[in-house]
């Protein structure tokens, strides 16, 4: 028998996650036109009603399956485009306005709604159970209000990876030095009900300039919350040459295939006092570019790997395994949890060892890029 | 319903020395709560709650912040009781090939 390691890259789930999603701002949706957006397997319709309600349906009537995002809003309705069946936020069709009555059984798939930091929020179950409002996200109580910025939000596909890959990142330790060039010195995990918290500090690589974390003259402290399977608040304060920073990222994503999500990240940064607003905006923007340049970073590791099921840890790494089991809870039929699934669980990763390793890395790579430079200095004059 | 099978019965049993091998029963020195623990190095600790113990923790249990964000640190005094079962060598210090 071989004692050659392979991989195991299992079958990945047919089934969409239990929880509270995010589909961006709620401004993107409210101007009374109906809007799509890929998700959970399908498309799904959103409008304001007249009561200001967003509302969030399947995209395809249930009559003919014509596409109701190309459809009208009528009344507090969206109409499809096909025969003009007016389907309400409720999942039932209110009216055809050439039929004597109503099919009984006309009711679509609806999702719930909730609005939370100004994000529209919507509720995914394949048991079909009413939405758990105790579980939403927290509200952040400063933004939104003149202390922060606005959002800056913005989205991305990805394609051939399974979202969680992307959850796989709150215990990955490791990559924060690889993938986006930073020295994380602190590294904690903590897995509880339906949150998974991951706490870093970190400084940027001097030996790299290429965004995300790595700038060498800043430190940086996150503390990241995943509520429920797809929204994770970071909270980080950056250090950049004593210029301390508040900075609210928020990393969310809606699934869209079994092998495809939406990624979609915002920012607001707490605006720092004496500084006239076209300053703050400068720095917002200059956040908002380095942590969108992190998510690319991560994107094309995503777009190349494969999938693991048995990964092969070393004693640096962090609870991969744990976080799993905890992630496994929205995959599965509530009478199915098991207590594991949802028990506290803390680590701390031990990241002297790695820093110890790296630092010498990266001192080797400044000495010979100083050499290199001086080496061609002559020639470039 | 399943999700993410595996498709080799090995992943199952790296499954089990990730998550549980090696985990020492801790009693908390102050209070009821008994967690498993691990130390594979000095700097490294896997600790592992039951529901009843975290019920039994009044430390954590007085962490109510409607974010959470509070009951995201350790409690002090399980940290205490874990540091005492290391030198006492009940929690032997080391990892085994990476577990």
């Amino acid at each position: 028998m071989s004692d050659t390691r392979m991989l195991d890259q299992g079958t990945t789930p047919i089934r969409f996650a239990r929880g509270w999603h995010c589909l961006g701002l709620a401004t993107a949706y409210d101007d009374g036109k109906p809007h799509s957006i890929e998700g959970f397997g399908t498309k799904l319709v959103i409008w304001k009603d007249s009561k200001g309600e967003l509302n969030v349906l399947d995209g395809f009537c249930r009559h003919m399956g014509g596409d109701l995002t190309q459809g009208e809003v009528k009344g507090d309705n969206i109409a499809c485009p096909f025969h003009d069946w007016r389907w309400g936020g409720d999942g039932k069709c209110k009216e055809i306005p050439y039929a004597r009555r109503v099919p009984l059984r006309a009711r679509t798939q609806r999702y719930e709604t909730a609005i939370v930091n100004g994000q529209l929020l919507i509720w995914n179950d394949p048991e079909g159970s009413a939405a758990d409002r105790s579980i939403l996200p927290p509200e952040l109580p400063e933004v939104m209000t003149d202390k922060y910025t606005d959002w800056s939000w913005h989205t991305k596909e990805i394609n051939g990876s399974h979202c969680r890959e992307l959850i796989d990142n709150v215990a990955d330790m490791a990559h924060f030095y690889y993938v986006h060039f930073a020295f994380p010195t602190s590294f904690r995990n903590i897995f509880e009900g339906h949150t998974a918290t991951q706490f870093m500090e970190s400084t940027g690589r001097p030996d790299k300039t290429e965004g995300g974390y790595s700038d060498a003259n800043s430190t940086l402290k996150s503390e990241a919350t995943y509520y429920g399977p797809s929204y994770m608040i970071n909270w980080l304060t950056v250090d950049y040459k004593g210029f301390v920073t508040e900075v609210i990222l928020i990393n969310c994503h809606i699934p869209t295939g079994p092998d495809s999500f939406l990624l979609q990240y915002g920012i607001a940064v707490q605006k720092p006092e004496g500084l006239d607003e076209k300053t703050v905006n400068y720095i917002a923007e200059r956040y908002t570019e380095s942590f969108g340049d992190g998510f690319l970073q991560d994107v094309h590791i995503w777009e190349n790997k494969v999938a693991v099921q048995n990964p092969l840890l070393c004693e640096e790494d962090g609870p991969v395994y744990q976080l799993r089991r905890w992630y496994e809870q929205f995959y599965t039929d509530v009478a199915d949890l098991k207590p594991e699934m949802t028990d506290r669980f803390e680590f701390e990763v031990d990241t002297t060892k790695a820093n110890e390793y790296w630092h010498a890395e990266v001192a080797d790579n400044l000495a010979r890029r100083a050499a290199d430079e001086s080496t061609q200095e002559p020639v470039s004059h | 319903m399943a999700s993410f099978v595996p498709t080799d019965p090995d992943t199952l049993e790296e499954q089990r020395l990730y998550t549980s091998a090696r985990m020492v029963e801790v009693q908390c020195l102050d209070c009821l709560a008994k967690v498993t623990a691990k130390k594979n190095s000095d700097h490294h600790t896997s600790i592992q709650w039951s529901t009843g113990a975290r019920a039994a923790c009044p430390e954590l249990c007085r962490r109510t912040r409607p974010d959470g964000r509070d009951s995201h640190q350790a409690c002090p005094r399980m940290t205490a009781s874990i540091d005492a079962a290391v030198r006492s060598g009940e929690i032997p210090v080391g990892a085994d090939d990476g577990y």
